[in-house]
């Protein structure tokens, strides 16, 4: 790229972030569709709730897409599996923790397991996954034999996300004494996020400089100030409602903890670079085997995660809970930009997407849309958001 | 004397140990049959097996054919085929029976919508450059509720075919019938000459090959090819000649396989989807038109799946809101356990039959055993991995 093209265009700032504005005018729509509903304190909060689980999947299915397109389409039925380990061990009395390490442990060893015939034996990973979807499917059944299991746990309900006390308390209102609303510890979380990002951007622009990147400094001060905004408007209303949501810090860790590998790390390098020229990487000293083995161990272990915080949520495990989940976590990475042969996408687009599905769901189910129709139009705005994402692409060559 | 000593060299030398493992596939195939033959005592190698293992399985040879070609071009595949059959059973549905246009009218309809399908998706993929996942994907989550709310004109969201015998028999009737456990002559006739004639074409291809100067195999190897091929045909058609005459789904689906057996190993456009899948650039540098490669290959899905939704919607009687589930996830392990590259430019036909067929195999003859359908679940999943992971060693160590 020579430098003129750095400088900022409205053209080219359109078509970069395509997916934003699309969700932006998604969201006002339904906004105006439910009368102000949807951007109402409880409607935030379910949001999140209820698509932790997406968020903590895509990030996953992201590493596995970048190496070159692979999927995991047994996500669905894994996190059905350790969930359904996980509820029947607590069940029957087990300590809460030894339960969590569990459904982790379990999900991660379906990864490596999984990463062992991709990596090592080159199955293709549609196969390995698709005989893990089904495998799995069946030994939840097998564990549950057929029956739901309810969590009766109050602790393990709180920590990961379910029921109604599943908030962070408001620990500065407790200790100063005051009572009342807005949750200032909420607040405080989320001005303290605010803080180290803009902190974490002013770093970013000071080292750009030094190095001499031209990069467009206004365009990082705007896409700042827009995320900053965003957040404290996330974090306001749900300081006016119940507080932070517990299920919010385990989506934060782990997106923090994917955007750190995919940017900051060898790794994370070595997942775009598979993706990018399987051959050349290998050529280039890299081991492309432990590349597929990070991806997919990863996200096991993620399937293992979204397991706790769908079992949280719904009190319990159902032998069908989990199916489409890889379909979900494959779209947002798609929606987001990730590109279905690899090597490019990113976690920040990872979370339009993911939002950007979350939204539509949410609004047409306050618009009271029949559940027919509403993934007619699932369908449709996925179509039309990548359509006018490829076509504004286009015209830049 | 010289001319002989020219087709000498030109015979491919193979050893029976490396012909076994190139097909791998195949010998897995007969070792699971023979295993659940003994499980079942015997009556997985009985005639209404048979027939029930084509009835059942029609669907994923039909959209096996389809996705090979999708395949072919780069490991694209169609996400959407599963929830369009259930669109045009839908359709179909309110054609036959609600409209009562009768069952040609309805049935050119039907095609009509498959192709105004295929083009649209076909352009986005081909023209606009929509990557093939996420414009299939975007079928797959709308295409089943649209046929779900165009079913809910019934009370049971589910329209039933019982009045439109002529579609039942063209899709899911038998030919020359016979009561069951009676030698059905025609069938077997029709058997003889189908054995006939692959005896016929292997050596007429062999024949051409040596004229051409082409390599050919030993001609020990051929003759083992095609009395094995006589074999399986002679075995299958007295088995349905036993079983009560030919399932007309078995004349489409030995229909398209045949024709598209054809287009991918006889036709230049044929070749031109594997050249697209070995190098896309490459292809489109040496003149071949990769744009209507990619929509051609979209196209032919969707009428492909339209005359599988026929068949569909006919087998069960019925236009339900499940129809088609899973479709495209059978059709795609299809092909992958038959040995087609999940990064395209690689696969046959006869492959992706044998990779349909065992699967098959597996359902079938797990529901004889009376496994519990969760272990089932189980058991197919690990069957398909070992299949595959067996397939690739033994090709493996070839090297």
């Amino acid at each position: 790229m020579t430098m003129s093209e750095r400088k900022i265009s409205v053209g080219a700032f359109f078509q970069k972030y395509t997916m934003v504005i699309a969700l932006v005018v998604v969201v006002v729509f339904f906004a105006i569709a439910t009368g102000g509903g949807s951007l109402k304190p409880g409607s935030i909060n379910n949001l999140i709730s209820q698509n932790g689980y997406v968020f903590v999947l895509a990030a996953g299915m992201l590493c596995c897409i970048l190496t070159g397109g692979n999927i995991d389409l047994s996500v669905g039925s894994v996190v059905c599996f350790t969930a359904s380990i996980g509820c029947v061990m607590m069940d029957r009395g087990a300590n809460m923790w030894l339960a969590v390490l569990a459904m982790l442990a379990i999900g991660l060893a379906i990864g490596v397991f999984q990463g062992f015939w991709i990596a090592k034996i080159h199955v293709p990973a549609f196969i390995a996954t698709l005989s893990g979807m089904y495998a799995f499917r069946g030994l939840s059944n097998v564990v549950l034999q057929g029956y739901r299991v309810d969590i009766s746990n109050e602790k393990f309900l709180f920590l990961f996300g379910g029921g109604r006390d599943c908030y962070i308390p408001d620990y500065i209102r407790q200790w100063t004494g005051a009572e009342g609303k807005p949750n200032l510890t909420c607040l405080a979380i989320g001005i303290i996020a605010i803080v180290i990002y803009v902190l974490m951007t002013i770093r970013r622009i000071h080292v750009q400089k030094k190095l001499n990147l031209h990069q467009s400094i206004l365009g990082q001060v705007i896409t700042t100030a827009a995320i900053s905004a965003v957040v404290f408007f996330v974090t306001w209303q749900m300081a006016n409602f119940r507080g932070l949501p517990t299920v919010l810090i385990w989506i934060a860790l782990v997106l923090g903890i994917y955007q750190y590998i995919t940017t900051k790390t060898a790794m994370g390098r070595h997942l775009y670079a598979v993706g990018g020229n399987e051959k050349a990487t290998a050529l280039s000293g890299v081991k492309t085997r432990n590349v597929y083995w990070f991806a997919y161990a990863s996200i096991g272990l993620m399937a293992g995660l979204a397991g706790i915080l769908t079992a949280a949520r719904a009190k319990g495990i159902d032998p069908t809970y989990g199916e489409g989940y890889e379909m979900d976590a494959i779209a947002s990475c798609f929606i987001g930009g990730a590109s279905a042969y690899g090597g490019t996408g990113k976690v920040s687009g990872m979370i339009i997407g993911a939002v950007l599905m979350g939204v539509i769901n949410q609004g047409m189910n306050m618009v009271g849309v029949d559940s027919n129709l509403q993934r007619v139009v699932k369908g449709l705005v996925l179509l039309a958001a990548v359509i006018f994402d490829v076509m504004s692409k286009r015209q830049k060559r | 004397m010289e001319k002989k000593v020219v087709n000498q060299s030109n015979i491919r030398r193979s050893n029976p140990i490396a012909m076994l493992k190139k097909n791998a596939m195949l010998i897995i195939l007969v070792l699971v049959y023979i295993f659940f033959t003994i499980m079942t005592k015997g009556r997985m190698f009985k005639p209404t097996s048979f027939a029930s293992l084509i009835n059942q399985n029609a669907y994923v040879y039909i959209l096996g054919c389809g996705m090979l070609m999708c395949m072919l071009t780069g490991g694209n595949i169609d996400l959407s085929c599963g929830a369009f059959v259930c669109l045009l059973g839908a359709l179909g549905g309110m054609m036959m029976v609600v409209w009562k246009w009768g069952t040609a009218l309805s049935l050119v309809a039907m095609l009509a919508v498959g192709v105004i399908y295929g083009c649209g998706l076909g352009a986005l993929i081909a023209y606009v450059m929509v990557p093939p996942w996420i414009a299939t994907l975007a079928g797959y989550l709308a295409f089943r509720g649209l046929g779900t709310s165009i079913l809910g004109v019934s009370s049971t969201n589910s329209i039933s075919f019982k009045d439109s015998p002529d579609f039942l028999s063209i899709f899911s009737g038998t030919l020359f019938k016979s009561p069951e456990g009676q030698l059905n002559m025609p069938c077997l006739i029709v058997g003889i000459v189908a054995a006939a004639l692959v005896v016929l074409l292997v050596f007429k291809n062999r024949a051409t090959r040596l004229r051409k100067g082409y390599e050919v195999d030993a001609l020990e190897m051929d003759a083992a090819k095609s009395i094995l091929g006589a074999f399986v045909i002679l075995l299958v058609m007295y088995k349905l000649a036993m079983a009560g005459g030919i399932p007309t789904v078995l004349v489409w689906v030995a229909a398209v396989v045949l024709i598209y057996a054809f287009i991918t190993s006889k036709t230049t456009i044929g070749r031109h989807f594997y050249v697209v899948g070995g190098n896309i650039e490459a292809a489109r540098l040496s003149g071949v038109n990769t744009r209507r490669i990619m929509f051609l290959a979209y196209l032919n899905m969707a009428i492909l799946t339209s005359i599988s939704a026929m068949t569909v919607i006919s087998r069960f009687t019925a236009a339900n809101a499940d129809a088609g589930k899973n479709f495209e996830m059978d059709a795609i392990s299809a092909c992958v356990v038959g040995g087609v590259s999940a990064s395209g430019g690689a696969g046959t036909v006869l492959g992706m039959v044998i990779g349909a067929t065992l699967i098959g195999v597996i359902n079938l003859g797990m529901f004889q055993i009376n496994l519990d359908a969760n272990y089932q679940r189980v058991v197919k999943g690990f069957v398909l991995l070992a299949a595959v992971v067996f397939d690739i060693l033994s090709k493996k160590r070839d090297r």
